[in-house]
């Protein structure tokens, strides 16, 4: 029973994870790109949220959030992530790896290092009882966020024209170029739509969680054992890795809360030394 | 033989020394203090460290933190536990601790390469992290390990800064001795080819990844080192040690200082100090600073401060001009075959190939392929594209495992061994498509293959120079190949028959029994092309030798068998002779029959011209692959486009559709000139391109793949298939 509503509290720390995993796995599978930043725009995604929330509301504050950074993320794309779909994947690590370095520095001193709290209204507030268990309602909510999102990239990627182009352009983007379809703009939009989805985490979790200027860099390394688990180019592969982390982790709370942090990691090399390529990930050359 | 003098071999060492010497009153000249100058010393031992996996080895570790860090804790932990106030032995045991944890952390992440495995050591670091700050029994949590001893050395205190510096200093010295010793090793020299190639050198008969293994654990203990040094430096052990920024903070210092230098990671760190101290007094945002530095580094000058010194002092005193140009080199004609590659006492079947099939996913490779090579033959192997010919050579020589059948080299079965054992057992190869050390020189190349034949290849310690019989071999094979007098050129400087006949050295310098050549002739000009057949004649005197190649009536005049290979199968073998006779491999070649003549060239009254091909030119790096090309298409006209493989048809195609750009000329179509304009918009204008091989989208259904083609079509005033009409067109031809 207890157990049970440990396994739901992981499901949503893995939507959670999953927000940001997401985009990056779409920016590493279409772009080559290793976007060690990715964590920043969480985290401006995060302040941002709990800045406007100041003025507006909550509502408009994670609607307007993402899509500021979304905004963001064209001229991050624009300016320095298109120099190196081509080059060597270890480039753009490090690069993006000096601007979440950057990035920490500027929220440090536009907002300060100490920790800020962000508050939600009190609608969202309380909690639900079904059955025997006691849920929080906004838990709940971030639950339906996430999966709505989640269906929504789905079908972007699985039923739209945006989406067979995308999915081509991973495979032989030559031929698609061959084909007369210009990448760029598409990949302008993978960028945006990724580095939007983890400002909506950072905005829905930061009531949550602690918004500090560390954040950004304390998720990445998540995300991205989240993507090595699911393994690259795999929609369902960083799906399912994101909710197992988060249900592992959960559950390891429970028993043994100072190793929460790291049954991650070790989740991760259990599952690289029986499938190297991730559970669900494709061999792609140029990452090997 | 090329030796460097002492003097110029250990020049890093004195300029450490004079440096170390000069750091103290340099940084009270600044305002600074001995215990920064310790700091910095400290932090290029660990840069140093991290550099030799980076810069050497390839490895780029983002986590290199962790060593530092479990370094430190080890260190603290043994002191306080055993040696109250020693501090020599906690930093040794401290090192056998790091040594034996990367060993097994290696093992596990050296699995992957490349972005994954610089992934693998960010989440390392993450861990080392979260279990030094949770741990709080052993690790002392958020306040860390405090009360450590520097101890004394005799009548020494080391409390006192200035006697650790030197201590400090001294085991950096030694540090940049070892290292200079394994980088200047047959074993640092592996380390850069596993950098440049790591394929081609597994194929040279190196077991990649126990080198991998050993520079990790190397790298990882020096960094140790320093981690421990830091601790008895601030008499604390905290968890920052191990965090990943610092971790990321210590890649920005090889970065910054340059990582193709043995020197360049300390100038980083000092670098990184200097800045941390000097900045921090007027401007809290240091690491913002820092971090748009390592940023521009990483951007404009990848070769860190040292390159940027480089290119300044070359403009001051700039190098002889040297032409890397082919013409340079001196050719002896008729050389026998050096004596150290006679193969001993060989006869009888060589290598013997029994019914090997394998299966990508659906598509039967290699299906029941059988073959023989007998001592003193040329075993030729032809066949269509496609036919199997590569992936029969990747089955023999290790590159994957069959599904089924044996391989016997010698009487003894290599069917499933590693590539690299399989090259000590005397069978080496050549690639199809161009594999060498393309950073490497010549020389440097091909000593490569003949040091990879001994055992001496794993020696870590001792200097290349001592071993005067790999370098006299070297001279040997590069003068036989015809190469001297251009051996200092890197790989990849040659132009394409220079490259073609480096990989084929690569090959022989292996000593092999057998020799597996893949269209070494392919892409050659005329003259070249008689030169490298002759080679191979004088090699195959005494050593067998396996060749797929595409000039059918050259291989034909040379070989003594021949095998057909066609979708998979082979078809038929035997001496040249019954090959040119039988029909079915005319078939193959020609066509049933030949055909009636059923078009023919239409000429200046076929109607408007569509297409033209003015000089145009195109190259792949060096490789000059499309020379003055020049073509009309008129229309009404089908034209075909015929020669063997490497001709350049294909790219000339790619040219055309806009995915390889053209060097100069010029390509009309519909009275527009299209060279070089981008791939998607030639494809708007009409141009489609049905590639060689399959050039769909895996993973997609038929529909989706067709919906792909008329999305961009429909934007635009062209022609527009409704989905209808392309189902229907594609199951008629299906």
């Amino acid at each position: 029973m207890f157990l049970l509503e440990q396994v739901v509290n992981g499901l949503v720390l893995g939507g959670y994870y999953l927000l940001i995993a997401l985009g990056l796995s779409l920016i590493f599978s279409v772009g080559g790109v290793v976007n060690l930043a990715h964590g920043a725009f969480y985290a401006f995604g995060a302040y941002a949220s709990v800045e406007i929330t100041k003025y507006l509301g909550f509502g408009p504050a994670v609607v307007l959030s993402p899509l500021a950074v979304a905004l963001l993320g064209i001229l991050f794309e624009r300016f320095l992530l298109r120099r190196f779909y081509t080059a060597d994947p270890i480039l753009s690590l490090l690069v993006t790896f000096g601007l979440a370095m950057i990035a920490e520095q500027l929220i440090r001193i536009l907002w300060g290092a100490a920790p800020l709290s962000a508050t939600i209204p009190p609608s969202l507030k309380g909690s639900v009882i079904v059955g025997n268990f006691l849920f929080s309602r906004y838990r709940l909510l971030l639950l339906a966020v996430v999966a709505a999102v989640l269906a929504c990239v789905w079908l972007l990627l699985h039923k739209t024209s945006f989406g067979r182009v995308v999915r081509a352009g991973i495979q032989r983007p030559d031929m698609v170029a061959a084909l007369g379809i210009r990448l760029q703009p598409y990949m302008t939009a993978i960028v945006m739509l990724g580095v939007g989805m983890a400002a909506m985490g950072g905005a829905f979790f930061a009531p949550i969680t602690i918004v500090h200027p560390a954040m950004g860099a304390e998720i990445i390394t998540v995300a991205f054992v989240v993507v090595v688990i699911g393994g690259l180019g795999s929609f369902w592969g960083v799906v399912i890795a994101a909710l197992l982390v988060g249900v592992v982790r959960g559950i390891t709370i429970h028993f043994a809360p100072a190793a929460g942090e790291a049954s991650i990691y070790v989740l991760m090399f259990l599952v690289l030394l029986f499938r190297p390529r991730g559970l669900l990930g494709e061999r792609i050359e140029k990452f090997e | 033989m090329m030796t460097a003098r002492p003097h110029s071999k250990y020049r890093a060492l004195w300029i450490a020394a004079i440096a170390l010497a000069a750091l103290p009153p340099a940084m009270h000249v600044l305002g600074l203090t001995v215990n920064t100058a310790s700091m910095a010393v400290i932090l290029a031992i660990a840069t140093m460290g991290l550099n030799l996996s980076v810069g050497y080895t390839g490895l780029v570790s983002f986590g290199h933190g962790t060593w530092f860090g479990i370094g430190a804790y080890a260190a603290a932990l043994i002191q306080k536990h055993w040696f109250g106030e020693q501090i020599a032995l906690p930093i040794l045991l401290s090192m056998v601790v790091v040594a034996v944890l990367s060993t097994f952390v290696g093992i596990l992440i050296l699995r992957r390469r490349g972005v994954y495995f610089s992934l693998l050591t960010l989440a390392l670091a993450a861990l080392t992290y979260t279990v030094a700050f949770r741990w709080s029994e052993v690790t002392g949590g958020e306040d860390g390990l405090g009360g450590l001893k520097r101890g004394s050395i005799g009548p020494i205190n080391l409390d006192d800064a200035l006697a650790f510096y030197v201590v400090v200093a001294l085991i950096g010295i030694a540090v940049l001795y070892v290292l200079l010793r394994v980088v200047r090793s047959p074993f640092g020299h592996v380390l850069v080819a596993i950098r440049e190639n790591q394929l081609r050198a597994t194929f040279q008969g190196y077991p990649v990844e126990r080198y991998k293994l050993a520079v990790f654990v190397l790298s990882a203990v020096v960094t140790g080192v320093a981690g421990a040094l830091l601790g008895f430096q601030t008499y604390l052990v905290s968890a920052e040690g191990v965090s990943v920024p610092f971790s990321g903070e210590l890649l920005a210092m090889v970065v910054i200082g340059g990582m193709h230098n043995i020197l360049g990671p300390a100038v980083g760190a000092l670098f990184f100090i200097l800045f941390r101290e000097l900045f921090s007094i007027w401007s809290p945002n240091w690491l913002l600073w820092f971090g748009l530095i390592f940023v521009g580094f990483v951007l404009y000058s990848p070769s860190g401060l040292v390159g940027i010194w480089a290119t300044l002092s070359r403009r001051w005193w700039p190098l002889p001009e040297e032409a890397a140009a082919m013409s340079k080199r001196k050719i002896y004609e008729g050389l026998p075959l050096p004596a150290f590659l006679l193969p001993q006492g060989m006869q009888g079947t060589v290598l013997e190939v029994d019914g090997v099939s394998k299966h990508f996913g659906g598509i039967r490779a290699v299906s029941n392929a059988s073959l023989t090579v007998g001592a003193g033959e040329i075993h030729a192997l032809i066949g269509p594209n496609g036919a199997g010919k590569t992936t029969l050579f990747n089955l023999v020589s290790g590159l994957f495992p069959p599904d089924g059948g044996t391989v016997r080299l010698n009487g003894r079965e290599i069917q499933g061994v590693p590539s690299h054992r399989i090259c000590h057992r005397g069978l080496a190869r050549s690639f199809q498509i161009t594999n060498l050390f393309r950073g490497l020189s010549i020389y440097e190349n091909l000593r490569l293959s003949l040091q990879a034949q001994r055992p001496m290849r794993f020696n870590a310690w001792r200097d290349i120079d001592s071993y005067p019989d790999v370098h006299a071999e070297t001279a040997e094979l590069i003068r036989f190949l015809g190469l001297e007098g251009i051996e200092e050129i890197e790989g990849g400087e040659l132009s394409y028959g220079g490259q073609r006949l480096v990989d084929f050295g690569i090959a022989l310098g292996s000593k092999p029994q057998v020799l597996l050549l893949d269209e070494p002739l392919a892409g050659l000009a005329a003259a070249e092309r008689e030169r490298v057949s002759n080679l191979i004649k004088s090699v195959a005197a005494n050593i067998p030798v396996l060749i797929v190649e595409h000039d059918i009536d050259r291989v034909l005049g040379f070989s003594r068998r021949v095998t057909v290979m066609n979708q998979g199968e082979v078809l038929m073998a035997g001496a040249p002779d019954e090959v040119r006779a039988d029909r079915r491999v005319q078939e193959i070649y020609t066509g049933t029959g030949t055909p009636p003549v059923t078009s023919h060239v239409l000429g200046e009254a076929a109607g408007s011209q569509v297409l033209r091909f003015e000089r145009v030119n195109a190259f792949y790096g060096k490789s000059h692959i499309l020379n003055d090309a020049t073509l009309d298409v008129r229309e009404g006209e089908i034209v075909a486009l015929l020669g063997r493989n490497g001709a350049g048809k294909s790219t000339l195609l790619k040219t055309l559709a806009g995915l390889v750009p053209p060097a100069s000329g010029i390509i009309e179509y519909d009275g527009r000139n299209i060279a070089g304009m981008p791939a998607p918009d030639i494809a708007r204008m009409g141009i489609g391109y049905v590639p060689q091989g399959r050039g769909l989208f895996a993973g997609m259904t038929v529909a989706e793949n067709l919906a792909l083609g008329r999305l961009a079509r429909k934007t635009d005033a062209a022609m527009a298939w409704s989905g209808a009409r392309s189902r229907s067109l594609s199951t008629s031809r299906a």
